[in-house]
């Protein structure tokens, strides 16, 4: 008996639906679009993203939502990928959440 | 593997593997040892198994949508008999039902 | 399980600000993922595996996925029985010649008829035609609907207001693998005098995955 992945979410009890409508913000948008730019290129493809999702810590997936999955499944791919450093990528992200403006930000 | 086990007719008795199989698959539990009927074949796509570890430009195999009653998914269902739910598996993960399926 | 918040960054909007602005968001704060997002961009700009430009090209071609054009194929097809023939055949091949182009690699139109209503659901992550649609509902990529949708669709759809009689077969569809799924819903009784683009309007999202129908205007 194999075991389950941890999106495999088919059949396993669940509360109630949210039907709250969600509007994607601008970065939301972008992250998208670098996404779908990246699988266009041929940088990534849909199932080794897919396997980046399962491989999240199982109690971090519970609680994670779906922009943030996309967000961080992509970076750990590319850092699979050897065409991102993390600490790169984590100092980058602290200046700018220092400076807390998008507005050099390319 | 496409040629060892394919291919299904339509509306054939087919049984879901439950493959002890690591890593990226797209065959949820749920439907694993359940018995089903062909819906159609969906044409031949590159083996997701290999491309979630980059191998892309490979062999394709053959996709079939599987038509599965909800009552044998689900013995409690709530519905009538005749609910259905349909999805899609490879065929390496298929094997013909047999009599005592 | 309990964390259907999926999709939502309301926790991240906090601190008194509006949670859901829609424009460039220069009145909200900077939130972790948006600081690792911009990050990342400037990065792969950097290191030359993108460029800005492309990422405002793909954008733009993302925005172009939306509802109406999901809604379009319905109502021609609803209006024109030869062309709802070859939407059930092939509907990706159908929806070029409203001019409308499906970038994943297969579109199934599943069509609702008396005796049976089809509802789609994709249970390991969020699978969608996406190109055509845009992306998808809050609720369509929730942990709850993805458990629940081919455990208990009935219950499901009366949460959504839709009681299925028990005489009609309710089918769900997992969208699991390579092909991407559109309901075809059946056209409202008391439509006959309309244009068009006006039977085009009842057709709302929802009507698209089968978690709705349409209603008649008069109705």
């Amino acid at each position: 008996m194999a075991e389950r992945l941890i999106t495999d979410l088919g059949g396993l009890p669940a509360g109630a639906i949210p039907r709250e409508e969600y509007h994607m913000v601008f970065w939301e948008k972008q992250m998208i679009a670098t996404f779908n730019l990246l699988w266009d290129k041929g940088i990534f493809n849909l199932d080794e993203f897919r396997r980046m999702v399962e491989s999240i810590d199982a109690e971090l997936y519970k609680t994670s939502n779906f922009y943030r999955r996309r967000l961080d499944g992509m970076i750990d791919l590319l850092v699979e990928k050897g065409l991102l450093d993390p600490a790169e990528l984590e100092a980058r992200t602290q200046r700018i959440l220092q400076e807390g403006t998008r507005d050099h930000v390319p | 593997m496409s040629l060892e086990r394919g291919p299904y007719a339509l509306g054939e008795r087919v049984r879901i593997l439950d493959l002890d199989k690591p890593g990226h698959v797209r065959t949820p539990m749920y439907v694993r040892e359940k018995v089903g009927v062909i819906e159609r074949y969906c044409g031949d796509f590159e083996n997701p198994e290999e491309r979630a570890y980059g191998r892309v430009g490979r062999e394709r195999i053959r996709l079939y949508r599987v038509r599965l009653r909800q009552r044998d998914l689900w013995p409690d269902y709530e519905g009538p008999d005749k609910d259905t739910v349909e999805i899609e598996i490879y065929d390496h993960w298929l094997r013909p039902a047999s009599g005592g399926d | 399980m309990d964390h259907e918040h999926d999709g939502h960054e309301h926790h991240e909007h906090g601190r008194g600000l509006p949670p859901h602005p829609t424009r460039e968001d220069d009145d909200v704060a900077l939130t972790y993922g948006e600081a690792r997002y911009l990050a990342l961009k400037s990065l792969l700009i950097e290191k030359g595996l993108v460029t800005a430009d492309e990422i405002r090209r793909r954008l733009e071609i993302n925005e172009r996925g939306n509802p109406q054009q999901g809604a379009r194929m319905v109502a021609r097809a609803w209006v024109d029985p030869a062309f709802k023939a070859r939407m059930l055949a092939d509907a990706k091949e159908a929806a070029k010649e409203l001019g409308l182009e499906v970038t994943e690699a297969k579109l199934v139109a599943m069509e609702n008829t008396p005796a049976c209503h089809n509802l789609i659901v994709c249970t390991l992550c969020s699978c969608y035609p996406r190109s055509l649609l845009g992306e998808p509902p809050a609720w369509y990529v929730s942990k709850a609907y993805r458990s629940r949708a081919v455990r208990e669709p009935r219950k499901v759809l009366r949460e959504f207001g839709l009681d299925i009689p028990e005489t009609v077969e309710v089918r769900v569809h997992d969208s699991n693998a390579d092909l991407r799924y559109i309901v075809l819903p059946m056209r409202p009784a008391g439509t006959e005098g309309l244009s068009e683009e006006e039977l085009a309007a009842l057709v709302t999202r929802d009507c698209l995955v089968g978690a709705a129908v349409p209603r008649s205007p008069n109705a």
